[in-house]
């Protein structure tokens, strides 16, 4: 059961400015850019709306059509009858609006960001850009459109490559963060160096904020590399710690989500610059089964020597983080262990799972099962 | 003057029905380039040609007594290359490739050639030449030296949804009807295959609008029968990239707009 209400307008009024951004005043306009001053802002059909940023200026967020909207239904036809059928189901279905997906609150919250951005710097392009990169057929096209429409979401770039492989779009679009429902995209996509996760709908979803995005990380194999935890597995917790003591002041290498944090990181200072650290409206949070007194130092003198701040640290001592994550409350929470994610999404809390590091092989024998 | 060769190692299709594109000889064969046996060298057309007759090949796979086929002619009017002819025909027929016949034309009788022989789409290297035909009505368009890195098992096409992507080359109403024409039988062909495996792809892109001009496009596109593979809606971002993974074949520009009247 969906318990938090997502009002559109309840998100957007009193926060939105619609502004007029002129083109000039983007930067310079390279080469491909000429074209645009040839039109007339009218024909653009987006007068009313912002334009969307240059995507190497922005903080580019790729999200797939299944996560961000509900298609298990569309899904099932697809698995049990073919593609044709499912195109054709799409098409019969086209004026039917997708429910809310995992990814929804999330993008929500990035939108609401983006308003607090626009203004206080009206003529900046760092902000959010969301785009809805999905292997679908054009074919869905209308009925995504629809259903972007019907949500009021700003979501003005998309691809749908029809079954090719979206990793080469990604790219182009100096993504910075991909949220998939495939794990083998996912696996693609962070193989190329680009901070990916997979999301699931949780059984039942808690309220999250509507004007705060908060974001959750794990810290081992998603902040930091898995160095750690091949060491924690191969040798167990005596040895873990140990190694962690010795090489307390050795920084730990970076991990898949780590750029992603520091892309948060420069956001949050432009909110800070303007007198607005008590109320940034960008809060992270990690979430370690690392000890506040030992293993943790290692991490925290990490973070402190990457220049990157993260709001709240809490250090579990491998106390379970479902509870802790509860209480968070994050719009995302990242982990590379299918164990938490599955906790985590057992209490609500929407959880992604980034399929990087030593912990997969223990995934694949793990039996977990689905706990419904 | 026009004159006109049939290629006697290719069987000639039915006028009616068939899809005349054609293509500038010096956009095939790399121009000048003799090598020691008489035979000209690949040109940045090539793997747009195999996969036009990739496409033949399937459609007749489908259905040997298939009409609706790719009719492509190889046009010439570099008077070095009309020299030559007898090379370039017989380089055509060294390399296997589907051309139905040659034609030598001097460059001006050149658009009313095209428009003789019933060229739905004139495809070629240079710029000038583009614009003339398309200003004379012929729906043709630019090749580059990207289109030599394109695949050559599948013919993928790009249509462009907003309404002007070159700002040399003005839509004309005939050649926005050319435009749509020529795209409806191609979304006719596209409909011979399923959704996977096809060796034809039409591609949507819109450039500078949001999603709802993307969104209209794709009306506009399927009232002219035509089913999209693959959309892609840019809103201001830049082509470039875009392009270098998409790989079309080549761009049509006009016609597909959902902002027209």
């Amino acid at each position: 059961m969906v318990k938090m209400s997502l009002d559109p307008v309840q998100v957007m009024s009193g926060q939105v400015k619609e502004l007029k951004v002129a083109p000039s005043s983007n930067g310079d306009s390279r080469g491909s850019w000429e074209e645009k001053e040839e039109f007339d802002q009218d024909h653009l059909g987006l007068t009313s709306k912002p334009i969307p940023p240059k995507p190497e200026n922005a903080v580019t967020i790729a999200v797939s059509s299944r996560v961000l909207f509900r298609t298990e239904r569309e899904q099932k036809v697809f698995e049990q009858k073919g593609v044709e059928e499912y195109l054709r189901y799409q098409i019969e279905h086209e004026n039917e609006p997708f429910a809310p997906g995992p990814a929804f609150p999330f993008v929500k919250a990035l939108e609401a960001v983006n308003s607090r951005l626009r203004e206080l710097y009206p003529q900046s392009e760092e902000l959010f850009d969301i785009v809805l990169v999905t292997y679908n057929h054009a074919h869905v096209g209308i009925r995504l459109i629809n259903t972007i429409n019907h949500h009021n979401l700003f979501i003005e770039r998309f691809c749908m490559t029809g079954g090719s492989s979206p990793i080469g779009y990604l790219k182009a679009w100096h993504t910075n963060l991909y949220l998939s429902a495939d794990a083998d995209k996912v696996r693609e996509a962070l193989a190329e160096g680009i901070a990916a996760a997979t999301m699931f709908m949780p059984e039942k979803l808690t309220e999250v904020s509507q004007s705060q995005l908060r974001v959750a990380f794990d810290g081992d194999a998603v902040l930091f590399s898995d160095e750690s935890e091949r060491i924690f597995k191969a040798h167990g917790l005596d040895k873990f710690f140990e190694h962690e003591k010795e090489n307390e002041d050795t920084l730990l290498d970076h991990g898949p989500l780590k750029g992603f944090l520091e892309a948060l990181g420069k956001l949050q200072k432009k909110f800070y610059a303007k007198g607005h650290r008590l109320d940034c409206p960008i809060r992270t949070f990690l979430v370690t089964a690392r000890s506040a007194a030992s293993s943790g130092i290692r991490a925290l003198k990490t973070l402190r020597a990457w220049g990157l701040e993260i709001d709240e640290a809490l250090f579990l001592a491998g106390a379970p983080k479902g509870p802790m994550l509860e209480k968070i409350r994050p719009h995302i929470y990242f982990d590379d262990q299918m164990f938490h994610v599955e906790g985590a999404a057992e209490m609500g809390t929407i959880a992604a799972h980034v399929p990087y590091g030593i912990a997969q092989k223990h995934n694949a024998k793990q039996n977990t099962g689905v706990r419904k | 003057m026009v004159s006109t060769v049939q290629n006697t190692d290719v069987k000639q299709k039915d006028s009616d029905h068939a899809v005349v594109v054609a293509v500038a000889s010096r956009a095939v064969f790399e121009p000048g380039a003799g090598g020691g046996d008489g035979v000209y060298a690949e040109g940045v057309a090539f793997p747009l040609l195999q996969a036009l007759q990739k496409v033949n090949e399937r459609l007749l796979e489908e259905n040997s007594a298939e009409s609706l086929l790719f009719d492509i002619v190889l046009i010439t009017t570099d008077s070095q290359q009309q020299q030559q002819s007898s090379q370039l025909i017989s380089s055509t027929k060294h390399y296997g490739l589907e051309v139905s016949r040659f034609c030598f034309s001097t460059e001006e009788d050149f658009s009313e050639s095209l428009l003789k022989n019933n060229v739905q789409l004139f495809l070629s290297t240079d710029r000038n030449e583009v614009s003339q035909t398309s200003q004379k009505g012929v729906l043709s368009a630019l090749l580059d030296e990207y289109t030599a890195s394109c695949p050559s098992e599948q013919l993928r096409v790009l249509l462009c949804g907003d309404a002007v992507i070159r700002p040399d080359t003005n839509p004309t109403p005939a050649s926005r009807q050319a435009a749509q024409s020529f795209s409806a039988r191609l979304g006719k062909m596209r409909q011979r295959f399923g959704m996977s495996d096809s060796p034809l792809s039409i591609t949507l892109m819109t450039s500078c609008g949001g999603r709802d001009s993307c969104g209209g496009a794709l009306q506009t596109l399927r009232s002219l029968g035509i089913s999209a593979d693959e959309a892609y809606c840019l809103a201001g971002a830049p082509q470039g990239p875009i392009l270098s993974v998409l790989r079309p074949h080549f761009l049509l520009s006009d016609g597909f707009s959902g902002l027209e009247d």
